[in-house]
């Protein structure tokens, strides 16, 4: 007991003796709320859109209205009015714009007399997601155009798809947070841990640990240990600075069973990734090697976590993988237990799965390290 | 416990596939003996040292430490045994007094005890107003005093030291023997060093072992060692005013001279005891007429002994395998 929790302490002492990494562990998860947050939003907006209305009727006008009330509106595009048709297609070609709508000359003249007319867009579909989302809007607007076309025009009862949210009020900063919180699990896992022991084997200073009568258990249990507290206590940080920065005040709606369940998602998640650290990096000497494994492993585990985007539509060899992946159980449980308020029953299954990783991780992490130079 | 060896290896072999580090070493050193292990590069004194320390097996033969088995015993024998190991090994984000606090709870000591300890040890190594430092802040010399401190914090019956004082400048290099002999005297230590510096095992050391090759070549006391080799101190005299051929005839049969010879007007003279025939001889010459211009006396060395057993030419070590995918960062087994 004495000799693990002396390698706790001075891992502890470690810790608090480097602010700069204790900033960085709490900065990182936060900057990638920030960037994630702006980059990959839900919907997009100010999409540049050039119309060129080479008819100038009274239909011609009207479509131009629709179009600007979508600008005025949900934002997603920006028009910008061109008048010569060949400069659009350049400017389309040269990606100042995401599409070009073309108004033929004729087309008032045409949707009078009855006679097939029709609008021009062109898509810059080398940018699908923008190309898919300008074509839905404007078709969207355009529509009301063509009931005008109708001649016999019937009374009919509004019709309008109205959206049902199950849960309250989610912002898509704040679907983040239970990726967010996973990242920093995940940096505090890769710092702490097994990193000290590389470091320690990189200078030397494992050599004068093997010479006294600690054990492998002493060592690898007590760099755990201290790997879990401070992970742990780096996550809730950073679930509280998220959740105020995003305006999720999980606090307010939260039961004390319901963090008690959330802690215990974290320190799971936690051991779960020290131990898969203790099995990678179990051999490895130079921290050259982890600082290139890190960026890999965040990447492999994170993004098919479903913390960014949704694991059913991902294709069935990224589904098999996310089925095993850890990180896919902590997201799905934050996620019941912040958004929903669920209980255990909800999350009973994501715990169990994460009780069984880590202690198989752990195992096998101490198997893989040596207490030998 | 008085007859209780406090290493005893009996015909220690430790091969790394076709390399012989060690090729049967058989070896006693008493309680409370001052042993060197000196050799070459590569010669096997870290090999030696790191099964007696238990981080490496032998391949074949047995090891003992206060009459426990390296192998089968290692982690008693680990709390028996204080090391120095031959790279830095203290950790530069602790100060002192945790460095020395974190390694005493290692060896299970109570917190009264560790206190008093540490206190008395840092103030003899001269570090107790630096305790609270970080260790990075030291000199190297001084992180050196911290481990040889930390070496010694359970109160070892063995301490072994691995060229403790390869790197440091002569001041250093001179506290640090001083300290060994107070701590030798202190705590009634057996102590196991090897080292480079001839001065420093024939200052410290009760007796010495030339290991080369991975085989020991002579064990013996310093005065032992030097008697058993053919060379002798030298005497060059400066002589004017004499017959130089009837000089050499005449110095032969002085007692304790083995051999003379002349070159001009110097003459060469072999003895067992240079500093003692001095005067036998400037009164000799003196008595046939000559007169003594010059005189220059070489006492044998260590270092003779050293190069007599191990030859002059300087060791090819073989070199290190580096990984060619993942240059130095690999375990070592990946890069072989």
């Amino acid at each position: 007991m004495h000799r693990f929790l002396a390698i706790f302490e001075r891992d502890l002492r470690k810790f608090i003796r480097n602010p700069l990494v204790v900033a960085m562990s709490l900065l990182m998860p936060i900057i990638y709320l920030v960037i994630l947050g702006n980059s990959f939003q839900g919907e997009l907006k100010n999409l540049p859109v050039a119309v060129v209305d080479l008819d100038s009727g009274p239909y011609s006008r009207k479509i131009m209205e629709l179009l600007a009330a979508v600008e005025a509106g949900p934002a997603t595009l920006e028009l910008v009015r061109v008048a010569d048709q060949g400069f659009a297609m350049e400017g389309l070609r040269q990606g100042v714009f995401k599409a070009a709508i073309v108004i033929p000359g004729g087309f008032s003249r045409d949707v009078m007399r009855r006679r097939l007319s029709e609008v021009g867009l062109y898509l810059d579909n080398a940018e699908t997601i923008s190309a898919m989302t300008i074509r839905a809007s404007v078709t969207a607007a355009l529509s009301e155009l063509r009931d005008e076309f109708v001649s016999i025009r019937e009374e009919r009862g509004e019709f309008r798809l109205r959206d049902m949210e199950l849960y309250r009020k989610i912002d898509y900063d704040q679907t983040l947070i239970p990726g967010v919180v996973i990242m920093a699990i995940f940096l505090g896992a890769m710092t702490t841990g097994a990193f000290n022991m590389v470091m320690d084997k990189f200078l030397g200073v494992e050599e004068s640990y093997f010479l006294t009568p600690l054990s492998k258990t002493d060592i690898v249990m007590g760099l755990i240990a201290s790997g879990l507290l401070i992970t742990t206590v780096l996550a809730l940080v950073v679930l509280f600075l998220g959740s105020l920065m995003s305006g999720l005040f999980f606090w307010g709606g939260m039961t004390f069973m319901t963090f008690v369940l959330m802690l215990a998602v974290i320190v799971l998640s936690t051991l779960g990734l020290q131990g898969l650290m203790f099995m990678i990096m179990g051999r490895i000497n130079h921290p050259r090697i982890v600082g290139v494994l890190g960026g890999f492993l965040n990447v492999i585990l994170f993004f098919p976590s479903g913390a960014i985007y949704p694991i059913e539509s991902f294709p069935g060899w990224l589904k098999a993988f996310a089925a095993v992946n850890p990180e896919t159980y902590s997201v799905h449980a934050m996620r019941a237990l912040l958004f929903k308020g669920a209980g255990l029953q909800a999350v009973q299954g994501d715990l169990v799965f994460l009780a069984v990783f880590a202690v198989f991780s752990v195992l096998f992490g101490m198997l893989a390290f040596k207490r030998a130079l | 416990m008085g007859n209780v060896k406090a290493i005893e290896t009996v015909d220690l072999v430790k091969r790394y596939g076709t390399l012989t580090a060690l090729g049967g070493v058989s070896l006693e050193v008493p309680e409370g003996e001052f042993f060197g292990l000196l050799g070459p590069n590569g010669a096997g004194k870290t090999t030696l040292i790191r099964i007696l320390t238990t981080l490496l097996n032998p391949t074949s033969g047995t090891a003992r430490v206060m009459g426990l088995d390296v192998v089968k015993e290692s982690s008693n024998v680990r709390g028996l045994i204080g090391v120095v190991p031959q790279a830095m090994t203290s950790d530069l984000d602790l100060t002192g007094y945790e460095t020395m606090d974190i390694y005493a709870r290692f060896y299970g000591m109570h917190r009264a005890e560790r206190r008093a300890r540490i206190d008395e040890l840092l103030d003899m190594v001269g570090l107790r107003d630096r305790a609270g430092d970080l260790v990075a802040t030291y000199s190297g010399g001084m992180r050196r005093r911290l481990e040889i401190a930390r070496g010694l914090v359970h109160k070892p019956s063995l301490l072994i030291l691995d060229e403790p004082t390869i790197g440091l400048d002569p001041q250093s290099r001179h506290v640090v023997w001083e300290l060994l002999e107070r701590f030798r005297k202190a705590d009634r230590l057996t102590i196991l060093l090897t080292t480079h510096y001839m001065e420093e095992a024939e200052s410290l050391c009760d007796r010495v072992a030339i290991i080369d090759y991975g085989k020991i070549v002579a064990l013996d006391t310093v005065p032992g060692l030097k008697k058993a080799i053919p060379q002798k101190d030298s005497i060059e005299l400066g002589v004017a005013g004499v017959d130089m051929d009837r000089a050499v005839e005449w110095v032969k049969k002085l007692p304790g001279v083995t051999s003379a010879s002349f070159a001009e007007s110097t003459l060469t003279v072999f003895s067992e005891h240079g500093a003692e025939a001095i005067p036998a001889l400037m009164e000799g010459l003196r008595g046939i007429g000559g007169r003594v211009t010059k005189v220059t006396l070489k006492e044998l060395s260590l270092e003779d002994v050293f190069i007599h057993y191990t030859g002059r030419p300087i060791r090819e070590e073989e070199a290190k395998k580096v990984s060619f995918l993942l240059g130095a960062g690999v375990p070592s087994k990946w890069g072989k």
